[in-house]
């Protein structure tokens, strides 16, 4: 069973994909970073990057590239990392410009999701993002997270101070957002 | 970095050898210890620490590029009494930062007297502006101990662990330069 949506696809990365890995990497707004990189990644280091992955069956992150299912383009990628078996897991996302409000984004994170919460059995899920980026703040707000943390004023970026800003997704709450399913997995700490 | 700017008024703030290690297992394998050992990410936080994973630890904090551990040493006797590490992993402008200290010499200030120290290094000796830390939600002295130091509760992380048949949250604190400014300024009266 791929893990597939209703606007996209989450794949296995592939070498092919590395060129948008690249150009993402070098758009100020879609890189993703606490601190600006300079914009000067290439395809070739991405690639570098890519097949020096390894095999492993004990991996406590994962990237996929979020291809839109209608066309077969590459609109992205989405991660997960910091894995706590059946715990807890950090998401991020980067997803091109021209796919900005066309509701892939939201549609890949609610694909992961249903990946970590049904399939990892995980208890919560959190998300960085900053004060400066509304967008991704209320994507995550729609999908049920919530701010649950803030280093006030921790990131300076396009020539603003910012607060970073966790916010987290927890098991229960996904499950009252997502009624088609049912939480049969019991929890270890229940009032916890 | 001069040397004198690592000692405060009982201890030597200093790097850690090889030779610490029996010491370091001896303290960080209290009970009392557990959950707040504040050590490099995934060392066990629970499980007893066996000499080789406190010879990983030493080699971790050796390895540190963005950041540096030191051992806090009485400077009347030349014990070890505990450990500290500042760390900018993401960014110079926000560093954290982390403080264990031994059970049988907790409750004197020393943590306190280290834990200022270092904050006024980060502050004056590289480009912080903010300086965070972390400590679990059943933590109260170590709360606490954050709230005298001039830290601010900045959120909960829920589930970032499970103690005691619950789970626990990581709860945050921070501080901002002009906050440590201020509250110096106060405290010297000027």
């Amino acid at each position: 069973m791929a893990l597939e949506g209703r606007l996209v696809l989450l794949r296995e990365e592939r070498r092919e994909d590395q060129a948008v890995f690249a150009r993402l990497r070098n758009d100020l707004e879609t890189q993703g970073w606490n601190v600006a990189l300079p914009p000067s990644y290439t395809e070739a280091m991405h690639i570098k990057r890519f097949e020096a992955m390894e095999f492993s069956y004990d991996r406590d992150s994962a990237r996929f590239s979020v291809e839109r299912k209608e066309t077969g383009e590459l609109a992205g990628f989405i991660t997960y990392s910091d894995l706590e078996p059946r715990l807890g897991a950090t998401i991020g996302i980067a997803i091109a410009k021209p796919f900005w409000g066309t509701g892939v984004a939201f549609d890949a994170q609610e694909v992961l999701l249903r990946f970590l919460f049904l399939e990892l059995g995980l208890r919560v899920v959190h998300l960085w993002s900053h004060s400066g980026n509304p967008r991704a703040i209320a994507l995550a707000e729609k999908a049920g997270f919530s701010v649950s943390g803030r280093i006030r004023e921790g990131m300076y970026k396009n020539g603003e101070l910012l607060d970073t800003v966790v916010m987290s997704l927890l098991r229960e709450a996904y499950f009252v957002q997502h009624t088609e399913f049912e939480d049969r997995l019991p929890d270890p700490f229940p009032g916890g | 970095m001069s040397e004198e700017r690592f000692e405060t008024t009982r201890t030597i703030l200093r790097g850690l050898e090889a030779a610490d290690a029996e010491r370091l297992q001896t303290y960080l394998n209290a009970p009392t210890m557990i959950g707040r050992r504040y050590v490099p990410w995934r060392i066990p936080d629970v499980a007893p620490l066996s000499s080789s994973r406190v010879e990983g630890i030493l080699e971790a904090w050796s390895k540190e590029k963005k950041g540096f551990a030191v051992g806090i040493e009485l400077r009347e006797t030349g014990e070890l009494v505990g450990h500290a590490e500042c760390n900018w992993h993401w960014d110079t402008h926000c560093p954290g930062i982390g403080i264990a200290i031994a059970p049988d010499h907790q409750r004197r200030g020393i943590g306190f007297e280290v834990a200022s120290r270092l904050i006024a290094h980060l502050f004056e000796n590289t480009p912080a502006h903010n300086v965070s830390g972390w400590a679990a939600s059943w933590n109260e002295a170590g709360l606490a101990f954050a709230k005298r130091l001039g830290f601010a509760e900045s959120g909960r992380i829920p589930r970032s662990g499970i103690r005691d048949g619950a789970y626990v949250d990581a709860v945050m604190v921070d501080m901002l330069k002009p906050e440590w400014a201020a509250a110096r300024e106060g405290a010297d009266g000027t």
